[in-house]
């Protein structure tokens, strides 16, 4: 035990010393906020509006288009101002703007219209039109000639204020009035409330379903994190080689062991850092502004549940490092482990993704089954207490299988470990592996 | 301790990787207090024996006995072991790094730091104490090695190619304190495939070959078993005489002198008349002892 506890001293001392760890405990936050940042900035940037004529030939559609474009580009609240203020109004999450105006379509024959219109266009003084043929309002057909048909984003902006602006006329054209309108389109609210729970507790699971999501996304990023150096402090005694000198001290599986652990303390340390300084940001910032739903959302989570947030993320962890220990020790250098470990990743995304068929159905067999497994396990059971909290023997199976098969794994990569020393610091394939580890 | 306690012994122990044998029915005995030369060529099994000795691997059968005991965990903190195979971790400082390998053995508190300090200036390196590692030279890093081996006091200090790819002046510096540990009672195993080296500091030798023992004794008996049968010759003219199967069997020129190892059935008396007879004029003729150097070779060459 006493030599457990140097090795993770050493381990954790040295890390958190390095230069390494003190920039990337600075730098990680800075990056990650620019990739917010950064995406918002270039979304933000506006773009001109589009110019578009309407040639109305049914000579009933124009003002309705214009009103329905206008709905898209303008704020709820001012949703019902005169429709005369849409080109001083600021898009709001639409990428598409248009500047319509509309185009006297009773005069002249359609082909004059559109010859004079398509010399604008080449003039640039236009981007597109739309004609809009007599039978629209019953065919249903129109067509937008413009410069660019490979800009989704307008052709479906457009399309769907014309969709609006089409029924909404076929309503008046129906008779049916502007209250029953209304009424015809208000959105419905849709409560999701537990089973047995009073509708103001329901609350409760969806700051649940957030929180376990956050604890899934923190495993992941740990996990991406901290893998990596798992896997090279396990090579570290290899290509230092110092493995020997050690294992005439201390036996292979409390070496690895007191890395596993010293690195992942480094890991929790780093992490608590983070969560302090987004604690205080929350606390201090966001908190002056929305402190008293900030204030009542946290505590409505059960303390317990605290409790197996902390110790299935600490499962989910230490079942993905022990797994990255493994691959260090079949490897002789971090490439090759890099390499070997790439399917990690993937077996670490699938059981994320089974946040959403747990969610739907927290007492299915499968549901158990996959909280069971302890590379699923962490997700799926975190999302299962906060909907329909399994028994208590179901958690505490499934916390014990987990960490039983983190030891196994250490077990198992300490004698791959050893037999590969012992073999001249040979790469294990991985049949080789299985045969070291029974014989060792 | 007394000179006849054994302080490791073998019974019967052999090893195989798979298919491999590498250490085939191996017994030997180490005396307290003696510097034991552990000796033999690349792969004869000289590691495994020693991996078995420190408990990293287990025999497939026989028996290793350490201080009298069975070979447990708790019996390696009275064990050094610089194996061949040893490094440094590059970007510890090194009294860190000491203070860990100490710690490792279970040494604790303010003696690791005594020990330290004086190790360090023992093998005159005490300004590098607060430098990392990968900012010392070859030759430091390994004296830096040999202290971690050191370092808890320990009674049974084995040291496998402790002295290669070190300068003269550092290997008589590590030869002198090896000695100085022998003297303070400690047993030492040492391997190496350098007779040379071996010769100077070993009491006793075991000779290793293709996973079998070759002999084991004191370095005085195995010589003279070997008896004086070689002879250092220099003269001018002759050569002729010296080349004669029948009367030398093996021949190693040195700068201006030759050492002659006589063929079975001749003897010193004869090479000499007939040198005479055939006229060299001779500056020199001893016999000598044959070097450790000599009866490896004869011995690994030999057909089994």
């Amino acid at each position: 035990m006493k030599k457990f506890l140097t090795v993770v001293k050493r381990e954790y001392i040295q890390r958190v010393r390095a230069k390494m760890f003190i920039v990337s405990t600075v730098l990680l936050p800075v990056v990650m906020s620019l990739f917010v940042l950064v995406p918002a900035i270039i979304v933000s940037i506006e773009t001109p509006p589009m110019r578009v004529a309407i040639v109305d030939q049914s000579g009933r559609m124009y003002s309705e288009i214009r009103q329905a474009l206008a709905g898209d580009q303008q704020e709820p609240e001012t949703q019902n101002a005169n429709a005369s203020t849409l080109r001083s109004t600021r898009p709001r999450r639409s990428f598409a703007r248009f500047n319509v105006e509309e185009v006297n379509a009773t005069n002249q024959p359609l082909e004059q219209i559109r010859a004079s219109l398509d010399q604008r266009m080449r003039a640039r003084e236009l981007d597109g039109y739309v004609i809009l043929p007599p039978d629209f309002l019953s065919e249903g057909k129109a067509e937008f000639v413009n410069r660019n048909p490979g800009d989704l984003f307008s052709v479906q902006a457009l399309q769907s204020a014309i969709n609006r602006a089409a029924r909404e006329q076929r309503l008046i054209d129906a008779k049916v009035d502007t209250k029953t309108r209304e009424d015809l389109f208000k959105p419905i609210e849709l409560q999701s409330v537990k089973v047995g729970a009073v509708a103001s507790q329901q609350r409760n699971s969806n700051a649940g379903f957030a929180v376990v999501f956050g604890v899934g996304f923190v495993m992941y990023l740990a996990i991406l994190m901290y893998g990596q150096i798992v896997l090279g402090a396990i090579i570290e005694e290899k290509e230092t080689r110092i493995a020997e000198i050690l294992f005439s001290s201390v036996k292979p599986f409390t070496l690895m062991m007191g890395k596993l652990v010293g690195v992942s303390l480094v890991a929790l340390t780093q992490l608590a850092i983070w969560g302090t300084a987004f604690g205080v940001f929350a606390i201090y910032g966001v908190g002056l502004l929305a402190s008293p739903e900030i204030g009542a959302s946290i505590p409505s989570i059960p303390f317990l549940h605290f409790i197996y947030f902390g110790l299935f993320f600490l499962l989910g962890y230490f079942i993905y490092a022990t797994v990255y220990a493994l691959v260090g020790s079949m490897v002789t250098t971090a490439q090759e482990g890099g390499q070997l470990a790439m399917p990690i990743i993937l077996i670490l995304v699938v059981s994320f993704y089974l946040f959403w068929p747990v969610s739907r159905s927290p007492d299915s067999p499968f549901s158990f089954w996959v909280s069971m497994i302890p590379f699923s396990a962490p997700i799926a059971i975190l999302v299962r207490i906060v909907t329909q909290t399994p028994p208590f023997w179901q958690i505490a199976l499934s916390l014990l299988i987990g960490f039983s098969t983190v030891l196994a794994i250490m077990w198992l990569a300490a004698r791959i470990y050893r037999v590969g020393m012992l073999m001249y610091g040979k790469r294990a394939s991985i049949p080789e592996a299985i045969r070291w580890a029974r014989q060792a | 301790m007394a000179a006849n306690e054994t302080t490791v012994k073998l019974d019967g122990v052999s090893k195989s990787f798979g298919e491999f044998m590498a250490v085939s029915d191996l017994s030997l005995d180490v005396r307290a207090g003696r510097v034991f030369g552990l000796l033999g060529p690349n792969g004869a099994g000289k590691t495994t024996t020693i991996r078995m000795i420190v408990n990293i691997t287990a025999p497939d059968s026989g028996s290793v006995l350490l201080f009298g005991r069975h070979i447990d965990a708790s019996l390696q903190d009275r064990i050094g072991y610089l194996p061949e195979e040893r490094g440094l971790y590059k970007k510890m400082r090194v009294a860190d790094q000491l203070r860990f390998f100490a710690e490792i053995k279970n040494m604790r508190g303010k003696q690791v730091e005594s020990k330290i300090d004086e190790w360090l200036a023992r093998v005159k390196l005490p300004e590098w104490k607060n430098k990392r590692s990968m900012e010392l030279s070859k030759g430091m890093q390994q004296k830096i090695q040999f202290i971690t081996a050191v370092i808890h006091n320990p009674d049974l200090l084995i040291l496998d190619e402790p002295f290669s790819g070190l300068d003269p002046v550092n290997v008589e510096l590590l030869k002198e304190i090896v000695l100085d540990l022998k003297r303070a009672g400690k047993t030492i195993i040492f391997s190496t495939h350098q007779m040379e080296v071996a010769e100077k500091i070993c009491d006793d030798i075991c000779l290793l070959n293709r996973s079998r023992k070759v002999f084991e004794g004191s370095l005085r008996e195995i010589k003279r078993s070997f008896g004086r049968n070689s002879v250092a010759v220099r003269c001018e003219g002759g050569n002729g005489v010296l080349d004669d199967p029948t009367l030398v069997s093996k021949l190693v020129r040195h700068a201006d002198e030759a050492q002659a190892l006589l063929a079975t059935g001749a003897d010193a008396q004869t090479l000499l008349k007939r040198l005479i007879d055939s006229g060299a004029v001779i500056s020199k003729f001893e016999m000598v002892e044959p070097s450790l150097n000599d009866i490896f070779i004869t011995k690994v060459t030999e057909p089994a």
